[in-house]
């Protein structure tokens, strides 16, 4: 397993994992000339050997989801999963209706090619959700419309950790004859997710959530007959011309690896990770003013977000060093503006302000922990010993 | 935000802020706007600034330059705190242009600070 560098402790999971050793193994194995590094297109011996990793890929990650492998397209990552899945499936509906619904705190790899589509024609209802970060189902089915094409919320909250019911929303998407998309970037892996039961239509995924490598993902599109999607590139013809472009092999087995990996070790990940989250919220939930973003009833294991009153967000970042954690969506943590997701549940701009989230993953110990959350503490001290109060 | 946010300076005066506190019967501004507060204390001896303490509440550039202004101005005289200038400390530490506006607040408090102490030992013209 990875080595924790003494420099600093990792605690920011939900961004992106580490390449497991295994993984890492299967990957170096198929980029040099000693290994299956052909495009998996040609038709010559050696393009034949890299197919075979391709699909023995897609057998894997495929053998994970309880899908067919070829539901599966391999793309770049989950932002091109959403990307295709959404703007694909909004295009080959669009003869019947332009209406789509997703929610205001989905990432922003769902919510931008929304605001995008919306600059195109499509109406957009954006569901707010409630003070847990769930769906409201009611407000939801009255959202719904005879001319709703798509629906997309996500699986598992980045910032959060909420985790939506996808079973009901998806049998409401089901009964409406909508299709239902779902970003399971962080889910995948980690939580059981059985595609031969779940109504779900298409589902966008990534490898480097799981301890795979980045630059690799997929998006399942399940075999319905009125699931299609049009496709945002064009090229070669690969992947039956959704996604075009040489396959790129090493990624591609990796993933596959990564997927075998985390098939096997679910059960005790899980086990890990909650005892992990607990254990951190019971080391910090008595700092005056301290508060848990997303209901503690459906959070994910791997994640803990918490605000503090009173607390600048960056000077916490800073005290809180060597934990690498963050203040929000990785993806977006070059933005000051306080995260719209902690916004839509609720929290004020200074409550939203000092949110962190904390995220553990398989190399994390009971010790890292406990030294996370003794500096957690440590840090609100030294701050609230620094401010100055208010005159009366 | 790319690359390293702060530099050892600012990282330095950030952990260990020499001159965070209170002082016993000094004179106290406060100032504060939505992002940030600040309180700047000072005694008067004979004239020059005999000590200077600080409490702070907002980014690390924040804090750090608030102990920059009191380990310089210790020991200067009382006039002095009318020359103390943002753009100086900003360079010091580096900070990014778009937080000017934060040092700014910082100057507006040492002048109010120069202001205070100017109406005598004992002024306290907090304000906010």
């Amino acid at each position: 397993m990875m080595k924790i560098d003494t420099e600093f402790l990792y605690l920011d999971y939900a961004a992106t994992t580490p390449v497991d050793e295994r993984v890492a193994a299967v990957m170096a194995g198929l980029i040099d000339i000693d290994g299956d590094f052909a495009n998996p297109s040609s038709t010559h011996v050696a393009g034949r050997r890299s197919a075979a990793h391709v699909e023995q890929a897609a057998d894997r990650l495929a053998m994970l989801l309880n899908c067919k492998a070829r539901d599966l397209i391999w793309t770049s990552g989950a932002t091109e999963s959403d990307n295709l899945a959404i703007a694909g499936a909004a295009a080959y509906r669009a003869n019947r209706g332009k209406h789509l619904i997703t929610m205001s705190t989905e990432h922003n790899a769902v919510t931008d090619v929304f605001r995008a589509l919306e600059k195109g024609g499509y109406e957009v209802t954006w569901l707010a959700p409630d003070e847990h970060g769930l769906l409201d189902i009611d407000a939801f089915e009255a959202a719904l419309r005879a001319d709703t094409q798509l629906v997309s919320i996500m699986h598992v909250n980045n910032e959060t950790g909420v985790t939506q019911d996808l079973a009901g929303i998806g049998d409401i998407c089901r009964r409406h004859d909508v299709l239902f998309h779902v970003d399971a970037a962080q889910g995948v892996g980690k939580l059981p997710l059985d595609l031969a039961t779940l109504p779900v239509d298409l589902m966008s995924m990534t490898a480097h959530k799981l301890y795979g490598p980045k630059g690799v993902g997929a998006l399942y599109i399940a075999d319905r007959p009125d699931c299609h999607i049009e496709p945002l590139l064009f090229g070669g013809g690969q992947q039956r011309g959704l996604r075009p472009g040489t396959l790129p092999v090493h990624l591609i087995a990796a993933f596959g690896e990564a997927a075998v990996i985390a098939a096997a070790s679910m059960a005790a990940d899980l086990e890990h990770l909650t005892g992990l989250r607990d254990q951190m919220w019971q080391g910090i939930r008595e700092v005056p003013g301290i508060v848990r973003n997303g209901g503690a009833d459906a959070s994910f294991p791997a994640i803990l977000n918490v605000s503090v009153d009173d607390i600048e967000g960056e000077s916490l970042l800073l005290a809180l060093e060597p934990l690498c954690v963050a203040t929000g969506s990785a993806c977006n943590s070059h933005d000051q503006e306080p995260s719209s997701v902690l916004r839509a549940l609720g929290r004020s701009d200074e409550l939203a302000q000092s949110a962190i989230r904390f995220s553990f993953g398989r190399p994390t110990r009971v010790a890292d922990v406990d030294f996370a959350s003794r500096r957690y503490c440590r840090a609100i001290d030294r701050l609230r010993a620094l401010a100055p109060e208010q005159p009366a | 935000m790319t690359g390293e946010p702060y530099n050892d300076t600012v990282r330095g005066l950030f952990e260990a802020p020499a001159h965070a506190g209170d002082l016993d019967g000094g004179t106290t501004v406060f100032l504060a706007d939505h992002s940030m507060r600040i309180a700047l204390s000072a005694r008067l001896s004979q004239g020059n600034i005999g000590a200077l303490r600080f409490r702070a509440w907002g980014c690390p550039h924040f804090i750090a330059a608030a102990e920059v202004f009191c380990a310089d101005y210790e020991g200067r005289p009382a006039a002095d705190l009318a020359g103390f200038s943002a753009s100086e400390v900003m360079q010091t530490l580096s900070v990014p242009v778009e937080k000017t506006g934060r040092i700014l607040v910082l100057e507006d408090a040492v002048r109010s600070l120069g202001q205070s102490v100017r109406g005598g030992p004992d002024s306290d013209q907090g304000r906010q």
